[in-house]
């Protein structure tokens, strides 16, 4: 970045601009772990400034990359290129939401939990649920499309952007979708830019779809002896029609790693653990929660346990939420997949990563959406030892292969950003890639925007 | 703290962003090197190898950066929320403090920290030197504000004093003021604190004669050093141990029963950090430890001696007027809130009800109050606004930067409202 840039950027945003060394360092990382130095990081509060910034670096030819709280998986929000790293995190506000027509208009920096919370009281429903709600940006979820527990019963991000207000790289700024239940007025841009991870346009506003709140939970823990039993009792709850609001399967790596460093008291034989919530009104969740605790029963479980108040549930999810900080205790580094299998194929893949894990001497531990075939696969690696490493890669590669001849995707809800670059074409096929470097060229000729994503180029590679 | 143990302590820092919807500072500064990870990130490059061995791999920050990173890290209110709310279980203040404590090895501590903490606060006499000088100072150069907790005084509004407010500062301290022979001896050591003993004597006095009250001979620890937190929080390894040395030899010496803090902050001190100061092997580790083991916050005291009981009913007060502040150090960190509750709840009734936002920093921080009033007294404000729009009248708490920046608050903002130390309405009960 010339120094030009840098005073039209400084006239534009103040001290909103930043380029001293341990300001772009604190924006050079996201939740991999990895890190790349932007040239500088710039903190827009309005849509004007975004278009402007983009003019500029049509201009001046420098990279703009969006960032929400940086809490991706993937590397969607790192500078691998350098140039501007752009902040949504000060564009926050809750413009609208609209109780008669069921809609919430949020500015890209509003954090996930914050419009829930908002909705909640007006018992109004934003069912998306990514495990970062706290932190993490409606900018974020929309530009990774990110899903969640609740992804079974009430669909991921993209089920709930109705309408979008984005700036192209060419600087122009679109408006797509609408404002209604309906809308099938010409090409579905505003699914096209879900999840496009910053590629295509900066999301400035979103229209977004709200439900009712459901008036009650009900949440049921079942352990079983192994995978299969767990796996029989998801279908079996399938098959008694009903549609849990979440289902989480935990298996022996998963409890194994979380009973290292936290008590928690269940049978020795427990080898594989069922977290399954229903919502609704309460006499329905009284009744789907009575079918669900048949056929975990029917099904082999050892154990089922069942709460509906506050303390009892949050006691039945300590399981569940201790797993990522004890897996962080046993390894130094994770690789953190989130491949998806039809649901049907979710037996297969778990005895396939239990014989890998066992045939390549690693630690593999598996946990995730049940519920949806979403599985979460973390390869542990100790230390720095490169003939573990070298192994580890080439289980992912393995696992990513499997995941695909079953007939599932190699990324459910983190995206592909920089981490699954190498085995994005394995999935889409050639045709597939070019298709989307073609809409890329007409989204952003220049290729202005968050360079060195989604497909490898220059021969990029995972390190 | 060696360099590998930091690099070690920050491994576990996976930069998941949690910290960025607990940290009490974020909302006012809303960029990342306010919040724990990037602090952590901060430090972490300052440890790095020279050269990224890969792409994507930490990336160092020479030394020309030092000066802007010390800056970052004392941009912190340590109030500990990312600490407590971090699924990796990340030991966050021991980072930033092994983070200050290197850059103030490197960079030298600024002129007026060294010879607080190397100087001042470790002892008593000076302490008292300062504050009479202090007290004539303010007679002569301030303007004054009475409040419901007493007369402060204000500061012009000029020269980063920004309007503050400090307590006028009495003709006499407690310990100064206490009696030849008395609180010399006694089963139970009450460790005053600077604060309460010189700046807000009255605190002290309550503590001594509510303590007095319960039946328990009582000792006040006349000799006392600073608790040695303020040095500790900038870095100041050494000023800090040489505080804790002195506390520690003269309480070791005098072998009480328990140790009693009206100061939350103090405590935590006692609690949490004193061993970490004090190297292995050193003769004076099993001293620490037997004195950390015996310190108690007031509240469990008071509850313990029964006293409350046999206190007189508080006058009528309207329902629901008291609440309760809760100190990071002592809430947070030590897990005492509960216990304060319990006590205010047998000694002030249905007065006593659960204010809004309790739980929220006053915005105080130590050192961080002088460094940025502002944004200090922006989160002051908000804290006590929260409190008065809820319907409390008297903030009670038990921490002797909280009452500080609350008294400091309520003068500017809202005088009559009272802030009030436990000790304070115990004694007003006394029969």
């Amino acid at each position: 970045m010339d120094d030009i840039s840098r005073t039209r950027l400084r006239e534009i945003f103040g001290d909103r601009f930043r380029d001293a060394p341990d300001d772009r360092l604190c924006y050079s990382f996201d939740a991999t772990g990895r890190e790349y130095l932007p040239d500088a990081v710039v903190f827009p509060l309005c849509t004007e400034e975004v278009r402007r910034t983009v003019l500029l670096a049509n201009e001046f030819g420098f990279p703009v990359v969006p960032r929400g709280a940086g809490s991706g998986f993937s590397g969607g929000c790192l500078p691998v290129r350098g140039g501007v790293v752009l902040s949504t995190e000060r564009m926050d506000r809750i413009i609208t939401i609209d109780s008669g027509n069921l809609l919430a208009v949020v500015e890209p920096g509003v954090v996930t939990e914050t419009l829930k919370e908002a909705a909640r009281r007006l018992s109004l429903f934003y069912p998306p649920d990514p495990a970062s709600m706290k932190f993490g940006t409606i900018g974020g979820n929309i530009a990774e499309c990110a899903g969640g527990m609740s992804a079974v019963k009430y669909g991921v991000t993209r089920d709930y952007v109705l309408g979008l207000e984005a700036v192209l790289g060419t600087g122009e700024l679109i408006r797509t979708g609408v404002s209604t239940a309906k809308g099938v007025v010409g090409y579905d841009l505003t699914r096209l830019l879900v999840g496009s991870e910053g590629t295509l346009g900066i999301i400035t506003r979103a229209t977004l779809k709200l439900l009712p709140l459901p008036g009650s939970t009900g949440t049921l823990l079942a352990l079983f002896r192994d995978n299969g039993a767990a796996a029989r009792a998801v279908a079996g709850i399938v098959a008694a029609r009903i549609t849990p609001s979440a289902m989480e399967l935990m298996d022996r790596s998963a409890i194994d790693c979380v009973r290292r460093v936290v008590e928690i008291e269940m049978p020795e034989n427990t080898g594989c653990a069922l977290l399954v919530e229903v919502d609704g009104a309460l006499a329905a969740v009284m009744a789907e929660a009575d079918g669900v605790e048949a056929a975990l029963r029917t099904h082999g479980a050892i154990e089922v346990r069942r709460a509906t108040d506050e303390a009892g549930r949050e006691q039945l999810w300590k399981l569940r939420r201790s797993i990522s900080p004890a897996l962080r205790k046993i390894g130094a580094v994770k690789l953190n997949e989130d491949i998806v299998v039809p649901r049907s194929a979710l037996p297969v893949m778990m005895a396939f990563l239990s014989d890998l894990a066992d045939r390549e001497r690693l630690t593999i531990v598996n946990f995730g959406h049940a519920g949806d075939g979403n599985i979460h696969v973390n390869v542990m690696i100790s230390g720095t030892d490169a003939d573990e490493r070298r192994r580890a890669d080439a289980a992912v590669e393995a696992i990513f292969r499997k995941t695909i001849d079953l007939g599932g995707t190699i990324s459910g809800e983190h995206g592909v950003g920089i981490s699954k670059a190498p085995f994005f074409e394995m999935e889409v096929g050639p045709l597939g890639v070019s298709v989307m470097k073609r809409l890329k060229a007409a989204f952003d000729p220049k290729g202005i925007l968050n360079p060195g994503k989604i497909w490898l180029d220059e021969g990029m590679a995972r390190s | 703290m060696t360099d590998e143990e930091l690099k070690l302590k920050i491994a576990a820092c996976a930069k998941c962003g949690s910290c960025r919807s607990v940290c009490t500072l974020y909302p006012e500064r809303r960029d990342e090197q306010s919040v724990a990870r990037g602090k952590i990130a901060l430090i972490e490059s300052s440890l790095a190898a020279p050269v990224p061995l890969c792409p994507g791999d930490t990336i160092p920050l020479g030394e020309e950066s030092d000066a802007a990173i010390r800056d970052a890290l004392a941009d912190c209110l340590l109030c500990g929320r990312c600490e407590r709310n971090c699924p990796n279980q990340v030991a966050v203040e021991e980072i930033l403090v092994g983070g200050r404590t290197r850059l103030a090895g490197k960079l030298g501590l600024s002129a007026w920290k060294r010879w607080l903490f190397g100087e001042m606060l470790p002892s008593a006499g000076a302490r008292g030197a300062i504050r009479a000088a202090g007290g004539f100072a303010q007679k002569l150069f301030l303007r004054k504000v009475p409040t419901e907790s007493g007369l402060h005084y204000r500061f012009p509004d000029l020269a980063g004093l920004h309007g503050r407010t400090v307590p006028a500062l009495p003709p006499s301290g407690f310990v100064a003021s206490l009696p030849e022979g008395e609180g010399l001896i006694g089963e139970v050591l009450l460790f005053v604190g600077c604060v309460f003993d010189i700046v807000m004597p009255g605190i002290g006095r309550a503590a001594y004669e509510t303590m007095k009250a319960s039946g328990a001979s009582v000792a006040v620890l006349r000799e006392s050093a600073c608790c040695g937190l303020p040095a500790l929080a900038s870095g100041d390894r050494e000023g800090a141990l040489k505080s804790v040395t002195k506390n520690i030899a003269s309480i070791r010496a005098r072998s009480p029963k328990s140790v009693v803090f009206p100061c939350g902050s103090c405590l935590t001190m006692f609690r949490r950090e004193v061993l970490s100061l004090i190297p292995e092997g050193d003769p004076l580790r099993a001293d620490a430890d037997w004195v950390s083991g015996r310190c108690v916050d007031y509240a469990t005291f008071i509850l313990e001696t029964g006293l409350a009981g046999r206190l007189n009913p508080m006058p009528v007060v309207e329902k629901g007027s008291v609440g309760w502040h809760d100190p990071c150090h002592l809430s947070g960190t030590l897990g005492r809130g509960g216990v304060a509750r319990d006590l205010l709840t047998r000694v002030a009734g249905d007065a006593f009800r659960e204010m809004a936002g309790a739980s929220l920093c006053c915005g105080y921080g130590g050192t961080f109050n002088v460094r940025d009033y502002p944004t200090s007294g922006r989160l002051g404000a908000n804290k006590v606004s929260l409190a008065v729009r809820g319907g409390t009248s008297t903030i009670v708490t038990a921490c002797s930067g909280c009452i500080l920046q609350l008294r400091d608050m309520a003068a500017r903002f809202s005088t009559k409202t009272r802030v009030r130390h436990l000790a304070e309405i115990v004694r007003e009960l006394l029969p």
